[in-house]
């Protein structure tokens, strides 16, 4: 089993608001990451990204093992698309971003890293994942002007 | 916990308690809520503003004419059984020093009795104890219930604050041995009661030495003397240095405000709750997106 969540720092416990501004993007997260199984290895590269793998895998009672370990039940990747769709997306609006994120959602192969870069993606996991049309998607939106996916492949 | 007559509270919780004077001549309203149905409608916004208690007094604390203790049960009890009977959910303190007329509120569905005159009645903490009202037991110094600080000195070690301590702590004693509730003891150092102005405003510095007691605290600041002294600046004209004393008592802890502007305050004190870290804020994804 693999799954694939966005690195996103508001779903740390650390961060929490009165009012979840990601209540439905952390019920996805928290849905995918316990059909993992007891072990789960974590495949993370942007900032923040590890340890919100880590709170994820901790809150669904699984525990994260390494990448020399054995018996491993899941993989969790952490990524997440580009972070310039809009005006008020934290790198301001791109045009090129839609697109970016279009190709994404199309195929994880061949990423144009410096473009991502460029983009404030977080793809740096993304690139041996199937296609999202073989996952069973369960958030695919871009609410701050950053793209999400949470999905599952069997 | 925190409990409040019919009502509990986490320890974690701070909580408004909004004045509504059933007077012709306070000193923040002037006789606003005079009138039974205009007090009622104060209870209306004050609740509508997310209060969770409301503090009724018959007699504004200031010198003036002597309101005996049938007037003032007069002008308190019908209305404590009105403001019950609509507002199941709230607190309803009554500001009082009489026994007698704190034994009326409680039998119409008074909370808390908050005695601003520090015990002035020896009786008051046994009717708490009777009806298992919480108990306000307030610092004045030993003065006259109605009368103003004239040349008061805390000479002793710890100045002001050590006498507020001593005193409301006994007072908490006291009323914890009359059978008092532990959990419904409340502790208040009580700004500009037999304090003057570099009084109060010390006792505001160090509140934390209050919090330290282990009992809650409650802070009554709003619009008082020692704010418009220390700014030159007239009743209606205290808010922002009522405000302002109202962050350095939230940040020590005080767990309970008795204020006549609500909204204002609850802002105030959530924001200062926020930074002490006792409240998450209320919806932050800047920069976690």
């Amino acid at each position: 089993m693999i799954a694939l969540v966005p690195g996103v720092p508001a779903l740390l416990p650390s961060y929490a608001s009165l009012d979840d501004p990601v209540a439905e993007l952390r019920a996805a997260c928290l849905e995918v990451v316990a059909g993992l199984g007891p072990r789960v290895r974590v495949r993370a590269s942007g900032p923040s990204a590890a340890r919100v793998a880590a709170a994820l895998v901790e809150a669904v009672g699984a525990a994260v093992v390494d990448d020399a370990g054995t018996g491993e039940t899941g993989v969790l990747v952490v990524g997440n698309g580009s972070a310039k769709r809009t005006e008020k997306a934290p790198g301001h609006f791109d045009p090129r971003a839609e697109e970016f994120d279009a190709a994404l959602r199309r195929t994880f192969a061949g990423i144009d890293a410096d473009l991502a870069a460029e983009l404030w993606a977080d793809t740096g996991c993304l690139g041996g994942l199937p296609p999202l049309a073989e996952a069973t998607v369960l958030y695919d939106d871009a609410p701050f002007g950053v793209q999400y996916w949470v999905a599952l492949w069997a | 916990m925190l409990r409040l007559g019919r009502h509990a509270f986490g320890d974690d919780e701070a909580l408004m308690m909004a004045i509504v004077n059933r007077t012709p001549d306070s000193f923040f309203d002037k006789g606003a809520t005079w009138a039974e149905d205009a007090a009622f409608d104060r209870v209306a916004e004050v609740v509508a503003q997310g209060a969770e208690i409301v503090d009724i007094g018959g007699i504004k604390a200031a010198p003036g004419v002597e309101i005996s203790a049938v007037e003032e049960k007069a002008r308190v009890v019908d209305f404590v059984a009105r403001v019950r009977a609509t507002y199941p959910d709230l607190v309803i303190s009554v500001d009082t020093w009489r026994a007698e007329v704190g034994a009326a509120v409680c039998a119409a569905g008074a909370d808390v009795l908050n005695d601003a005159w520090g015990g002035a009645d020896p009786e008051l903490v046994d009717v708490a104890a009777e009806y298992d009202a919480a108990i306000i037991c307030t610092h004045t110094g030993g003065v006259t219930p109605r009368t103003r600080p004239y040349r008061i000195e805390y000479d002793g070690p710890g100045g002001v604050v050590a006498a507020a301590i001593a005193d409301t702590v006994a007072y908490a004693e006291r009323a914890l041995a009359a059978g008092v509730a532990r959990e419904s003891i409340v502790i208040d150092p009580a700004h500009d009661f037999g304090k003057n102005t570099f009084h109060s405003l010390e006792v505001t510095h160090r509140l934390g030495e209050m919090v330290a007691t282990g009992w809650p605290v409650l802070v009554s600041l709003s619009n008082k003397d020692f704010v418009g002294e220390t700014l030159g600046l007239d009743v209606g004209e205290r808010l922002l240095g009522t405000l302002a004393a109202t962050s350095v008592c939230a940040l020590a802890g005080a767990r309970i405000y008795r204020v006549h502007q609500v909204v204002e305050t609850r802002q105030t004190v959530d924001m200062v709750w926020s930074i002490a870290g006792r409240r998450p804020p209320l919806r932050a994804i800047r920069g976690l997106q």
